[in-house]
Parts: structure tokens; sequence; C-alpha cells
């Protein structure tokens, strides 16, 4: 049948008359709605800790600095330190209440909403995909690209949320009459807050297109917020490269300087990042296979079966690669501090302003000892990072049902749960030992005057926190399974909210004492602690026990 | 006579309000292939975690071997090999270090059969776990329980997305075993598979095994297919004993047959038949006369015999 004719001039295959499928409402826009309820809760989560930092920080300043001479004070004291200012960013206008809680809050909030915007971000985006999860909505009509503008679409819709938060705590506070922020440079202030979490947001979104798993994703956008973070902590340190602070995402944001001068136009190059890493995300999204990455992972590999022997040697095997990781991360943080412990330390000598907020903290005294004291909360609040990691992986083994292959065999699951908890203490009591000699060798350069042993100690004493994060976590693993990484991120995040936010606010001893941070003695400022150290670590390891019992007794649970 | 394989006495496992096995009763003896039938969520996967001591039961008890294999998993495990129905494997890991570590795991591994296995699977172990195809993780953990040689195979849907070639390699694999001696638990959806390899099969619905036997008792329970085709009129069945499921189209009719076939016959000889044939239910039709019509079994209310 028409064997010479163009296949061109035939005419198409004629449209079947099925019976018409009614459109499903909003069957456009599932991977948004998708993406934007997984990361409600999150997105709610981070609004808080943004707003009540801000809210405690601003509160505790009116109630602190009452009087002129104390304000104008702690402003000489600060405002040109390096020390504290390469941790906190530089600040402006410290003599004023507005000045004081963007130098205290907006770093801090910036790097833990970058943080959150790239977890989240390449869970949500590269996590879904190799769970296989975005395969069923491109069988739809979806195309690559458009679900990538959804799934940004959904992350922009957690940004606004978290925005919104953010926007209306700072706004209300700013109101009351011990405050008094204007409601429009409130609005700014958080949108300076918010903006690290954007554009970790998009670079995570984008890391996902690259990387070939999610775990690859999260370490490239994570190696990005690392550099810079040190570049602009080389701008504020007070080297005289404060031009470098023109390089850094994060010098971007230190230069909106909300409340004090606010200059708009630094939103320029914010607003530019994001978009060119969205458009970037859309277009690669269409330039790669589903599953596939822009960065090709290599398919075939040697067979490597040293660790391969039995449950503990795959732990190493699976999680050599984050921990090798943090432990470079916590010395290059304890190298750093180390090196600017005397700068720092000088700040804190002779003032009674600040040494009444730091003996809040628990330090007292001042010099390299002193600062040091403080950075050890910072390692500490690291180090029980890495056990809520690590309990989620443990979960997770058992989430996706990798856990499966080892106990259907002659594996008990006391022996697996004790493979993966050893091998993160172990992890956590090196991060302590690394966290120790970097602070020395970092501090003996400056000749700081704070010997090793006594580093060394302050090193140890950091781990008990982690230990007691890592033993209430798999006590939630033994129990409610599903729970596990909320309750030993919640331990976490209450922790931190206290230490930080509750320190500042309240002298009520009961309230302080619930924050693990809080228990711990800030050595070297101070001796640690070894009765309160033991009595951590020995709660830690009941629970863990405990845990393991429970574990050994329940069913094994799915997601 | 030796102990069964596996025995189980009562067995149940409730979810909240939700019985997902009620008083599950079953022997397997030394050698013996059972297949295991159902629909999604009538309990087989249930009843494999439950023997696997990957969940506790609610209540009765399970022995592998003659070990409550609910209190002493680890000793049931040394002799026996499972099989998910979804390989859920490390991703990063090679399909050659996955059987490594799964082997070192169980403590013995025949490595010849291994790779004779490796070979009959047209598996390529130096590809990452997360570059295989489904087919292909599902044909790692089939090499890694077969490659241990167990007294018992557990296999839980095991051929989910196996090509046709691959999944007569398997059967190939079970029938050697069977040959061997080695017992087999297999619960299936495929029922040509089943009905291929198992000596005896189990169905199981709602959370209750509703019958157990081989295939030809099961088959003398249910009703022989009857169709007859005509020239002339098609005479009417009604009041036959036995016969029921009475279909006419074209001259042709058909119906099901439970009993003995002779009140049948005489009817029919009263027309002009042509041709008749008649046969045993496959597996499939035991099947969905188990699970067709509202899920209630297909019955003559006028029964002869």
């Amino acid at each position: 049948m028409a064997a010479d004719v163009p296949a061109s001039v035939l005419p198409p295959p004629p449209r079947l008359a099925l019976p018409q499928a009614s459109a499903v409402p909003g069957a456009g826009t599932v991977v948004i709605r998708q993406t934007a309820r997984r990361a409600l809760r999150s997105a709610v989560l981070w609004g808080y800790v943004s707003g009540l930092s801000v809210a405690s920080t601003a509160l505790s300043y009116a109630a602190t600095y009452t009087t002129t001479a104390q304000r104008e004070h702690l402003a000489a004291l600060f405002g040109t330190n390096g020390g504290t200012n390469a941790i906190a960013g530089p600040g402006y206008e410290l003599q004023t209440l507005a000045g004081f809680t963007v130098w205290k809050s907006l770093m801090f909030v910036t790097v833990a909403g970058a943080v959150w915007g790239l977890l989240l971000s390449t869970k949500l985006m590269r996590g879904e995909e190799d769970a296989g999860r975005w395969e069923l909505l491109l069988a739809g009509e979806t195309t690559p690209r458009r679900a990538a503008s959804q799934g940004l679409a959904g992350l922009a819709v957690a940004w606004c949320i978290f925005f919104a938060l953010t926007a209306v705590i700072t706004v209300v506070v700013g109101h009351s009459s011990k405050v008094r922020i204007a409601a429009g440079p409130a609005l700014f202030f958080s949108l300076a807050l918010a903006c690290g979490a954007a554009m970790f947001f998009a670079a995570g979104a984008l890391a996902s297109q690259l990387a070939p798993t999610r775990h690859r994703a999260a370490s490239y956008a994570g190696t990005a917020l690392g550099v810079a973070f040190v570049l602009r902590m080389v701008a504020d340190s007070g080297t005289g490269l404060t031009w470098l602070r023109w390089v850094s995402p994060l010098g971007w944001v230190e230069q909106l300087q909300p409340l004090t001068s606010p200059r708009p136009l630094a939103l320029l190059p914010i607003g530019g990042l994001v978009v060119v890493l969205c458009l970037l995300t859309v277009h690669l999204a269409g330039r790669r296979d589903l599953g596939a990455s822009i960065i090709a992972d290599r398919p075939s590999a040697d067979a490597r079966v040293r660790l391969l022997s039995g449950p503990a040697g795959l732990v190493v095997r699976l999680t050599r690669a984050t921990l090798t990781a943090w432990i470079v991360a916590v010395a290059l943080t304890a190298l750093l501090m180390g090196l600017i412990a005397k700068s720092g330390g000088s700040a804190l000598s002779a003032s009674s302003g600040i040494e009444h907020l730091t003996s809040r903290l628990g330090v007292s005294g001042a010099g390299a000892a002193a600062y040091l004291g403080i950075a050890s909360l910072i390692m500490a609040v690291l180090l029980t990072f890495v056990s809520a990691g690590q309990l989620s992986a443990t979960r997770g083994e058992e989430a996706e049902g990798r856990l499966e292959n080892v106990l259907v065999r002659p594996a008990s699951r006391s022996v697996w749960l004790a493979g993966r908890l050893s091998v993160t203490t172990v992890a956590l009591v090196l991060l302590g030992l690394a966290t120790g000699v970097f602070f020395w060798l970092g501090a003996v350069t400056q000749d700081s005057g704070v010997g090793l042993p006594r580093l060394l100690a302050a090193g140890l004493n950091v781990v008990p926190p982690a230990i007691f994060v890592l033993g209430a976590g798999t006590l939630a693993f033994g129990i409610v399974p599903r729970a596990t990484s909320a309750v030993a991120y919640s331990v976490l995040a209450w922790s931190i909210l206290v230490e930080v936010v509750g320190a500042a606010v309240t002298t009520n001893h009961w309230l302080l004492d619930t924050s693990l941070f809080h228990q711990m003695a800030p050595a070297p400022a101070t001796g640690a602690d070894w009765t309160t150290n033991i009595v951590l670590t020995a709660v830690g390891v009941v629970a863990a026990v405990l845990g393991a019992v429970a574990f050994q007794r329940r069913d094994l649970a799915g997601e | 006579m030796p102990r069964p394989v596996i025995q189980t006495w009562g067995l149940s496992k409730r979810y909240g309000d939700v019985k997902a096995l009620s008083a599950l009763d079953i022997e397997v003896e030394q050698g013996e292939v059972v297949g295991y039938l159902g629909p999604n969520g009538a309990g087989k996967t249930t009843t494999i975690r439950l023997l696997l001591g990957l969940i506790r039961a609610s209540a009765g008890r399970a022995e592998i071997f003659g070990v409550d294999c609910q209190r002493r998993p680890v000793e049931v495990h040394r002799r026996l090999a499972y099989v998910a129905g979804e390989a859920n494997l490390w991703p990063s890991l090679t399909g050659a270090e996955t059987l490594h570590l799964l082997g070192r795991i169980q403590g013995s591994v025949d490595t010849a059969y291994r790779d004779e296995l490796v070979e009959r699977f047209d598996l390529d172990p130096s590809r990452k776990v997360r570059a295989y195809s489904r087919g292909n993780r599902q044909k790692v953990i089939l090499v890694a329980a077969l490659m241990t040689r167990p007294e018992l195979l557990v296999l839980d849907e095991p051929t989910a997305g196996l090509d046709p070639l691959m999944e007569q390699e398997f059967r190939h694999c079970i029938r050697e075993a069977r040959e061997r001696g080695q017992t087999a638990f297999l619960s299936s959806h495929i029922l040509s598979e089943v009905e291929a390899l198992c000596d005896r099969v189990g169905i199981l619905r709602d959370g209750r095994l509703i019958e157990m036997g081989t295939l030809a008792e099961m088959r003398h329970l249910s009703a022989l297919s009857v169709e007859a085709t005509f020239d002339g009129p098609v005479p009417d069945l009604a009041g036959v004993v036995g016969v029921s499921s009475v279909r006419v189209n074209d001259g042709v009719l058909r119906c099901n047959v439970y009993g003995p076939v002779q009140p049948l016959l005489k009817r029919l000889a009263t027309a002009r038949v042509r041709e008749l044939l008649s046969r045993e239910p496959s597996l499939e039709e035991l099947f969905l006369a188990h699970y067709g019509n509202g899920h209630e079994p297909e019955r003559d209310p006028v029964r002869g015999g």
C-alpha cells in the first residue's frame, strides 16, 4: 500500500475515540505540592529557630545593657575584634540594640539556614529521584525540566514559610516598647536572615543535577558552603582582605547591613546567584536522563572486599567517607579557632559586660582559654550533629530494607546495632581528639599559652554530649523507630536553643539544665567536669542498652 | 518419621485491629517444594517475615528445623536462605562485593557454584548495585541465597523483575535444589511457576489458609471444565446435578461440573453434539475460583456426588 509515497505525505494515524479521561485537578503541580509538603515541617521549625534567635538576642540586650556606658563599652570591644568577627561577622553600630542583634544573629541564622537549605533540597531533589519516586511522576505528562522547575517551586514555598515565620516574629518583637524596630527595617532584616537558606536551596538543587547520589550532592553543596564560610572568615578576621567579602555569598549577606545602614543593592548578587543556579538546575535537568547525573558515576569498580567481612566492617565501609569528611571539617574548624583564640580572647578580658554574658554560658576568665571555651561549645554542637546523622543512617538501613539482608543471615540484631554504635563512638572520640590537637596546633602558633594536655582534655570534654544524643536516639530507635531522627535532632535543636537563646534571657536553672551544652563545662575556660561527663556518658550508654533490648523485641519497620 | 522442616501452630499476627495472619497451621516436610499463593495483602509476606523472625508473632509459634524461629533466629538462619521480592542492597557496593559480604555473613559459600550461578544468570558482578536494573539486583540476591547451598530456601516472589529466560533459569535451579533434597517455601504470584515447581500448594485469603494440598487433590475438589459444540439447538441444563456456570454462545456451551459427569452426559446426549472438550482446571482457574466472584469460592448449590 502506497509503497512509493514518501512517509511525510501520509497522514498521521487517526486519534482514537477513547472515553475521555477527566483531568485530575492539580495534576500539573503534583511535584510542587509533594515537595512543599515534605519540606513543611522543617521550614516551620527553622522559621521558629531563626525568629526566636532574633527575639531572644534583642530582648536580652534590652534587659542587660541598660546604660549608654555599658553599650559603648560592648561596642568598643567587639567592633574591632578580628577573633570574634571571624566567627560572627563584622559588627556595625554595636552600641545600639539593632546593631548588636544583627551582629549576634545574622551569621548564625544564615549559616544554619544554608545547612538546612542544602540538606533539604538535595534530599527532596536528588533523594526523591534516587528513591525512584520521580519516575512515577515523570511517567505522566511531566518532562524532567518541568519536574525540576516544580521541585524548585516547592522549595520556594518552603522558603516562603521559613521567611514568613522569621518575619512575623521579628516584626512582632520589633513592635515591643523595649526593642522598637519599625516594620520596614524588620522585614528587610528578616529577608537578610533568609538569604542563606535561599542561596543554598538553589545550590543544593544544582548539586542534585550534578551529583550521582544525594549524599554526593549534599557534599558538593556543603563544600561550597565551607569555602564561602572560610572566605568570609578570612575577610572578617582583620587581615586587611575585606574585599574578599564580595567573593563569598555569605559576605554578600553581611553587606546587606540590615537595621544599621541597609544596602539593598547587595541583594542583587544574592538574587542573581539564586536565579542563575535555578536556571542552570532546570537546564541541566533536561540534559540528563532520569537517575543519571552530569558528573558521571563509574558504573563498575574493582571489588574491594577487605572491610566486607561482617556487619561491623560493612558499617566502616559505608560511613568512612562521611566520617572522614567530618574529621577534616572539625580539624579545620578547630585549627581556625585555635589561630584566632588569642585575639578573640582579648575581647573577653577585663570586661564586666561581656563577662556577664559569657558567664551565663558558663565561661569565666578571659584570654585564649576563655575563647576556646566558647569554641568548644561550637565543637560539641558539631559532634552531636555527627551522632544524630549516624542515627539517621542507622534507621535508614532498616527503613529502606537493606538491614534485612544482614538479619536474615546468621547475624543477630544486637551484634549489628553494637557494630554501628561502636563505629560512631570511635569516630566521636577521634573527633574529640582532633578538636584538642587542632586547637593546640592553632593556638601554639600564636603563643596563646594554653598547653596540649589542657586542650586534649577540652577536646575529649566535647564528646559526652554527643554520646548522650547517640544513646537517646538509640532508645528512640528501639521503641519508636520511625521517630529516631526526630528525637535525635530535637534533643540537639532544643539544647542549642536553650544554650544560645535561653542563656541570654533567663537564669532559670531548671530550664537551662535541660540543655546538654549547659551541662558541659566549657573547657579549657574552666576545667573539664569529669563527674558530669561520666554521668552524661553513663546515661547515654544505659539508654543505648535499653534501646538495643527494645530493638531485639520489636518488629522490623519500613518507612 | 523426622520432624517437618517448617511447622507452625496457630501462628498469628495483628497490626492494631487488622489481622494480617490468623492462626496459621502449616507443615513443610523435608525435600518438598511448597507453593504459597494469595492475592496482595493476604498475609504471604507476613508469614515469611514471622518465619524469619523479622517480626514478632502476636500468638502461636513457629519452628524451623525444630528450632523456635522467633526466639532463636540466628540458629535457624545458619541453615536457610531467603530471597525477598525486592532487592534492597547497598547502592555503592558492586555485585561482587555484595556477594562477598553476604557470603561472609552467612559463613559458608560454595564458591564454584557461586561462579556458575553468576554465569548462568548472566550477571556482571563488577557493576555497582546503583547501576543495576531491578532484574539484575534480583539476580544478586538469588545468587546470594543459592550459593550457600541452604537446607531450606524461603522465597518471597523471588522472580519479580526477571525476564522469561532468567525465570526459566530460576526454575532449573529450584529443581536442582529439590533433587539434592533441599526444601523450598515459595510464595508467588506467578501461577505457572508454582504449577511447574511445587509439590504442594497452600492458598491464603485475608490472613487465613483456606486450602492446602497437592495440585491433584485440589483439582479433585474443583470443577471440571466442559465445552460442547452443537449442530442444532443447545439443550437446557437446568436442574442437572453438579453443573454450574453455564454460558451459551453461538451454539457453543461452556459449563463447570463438580462430581460425577454422568448426569451431564445424559442430558447432552439428547442433542446433536459435534465436539466435546473437557479438561481439568489450571491452577489459575483454581485460584480464580477461590478469589473470583466477590471473594467467594464458586460452588454449585445443586452439588452432585
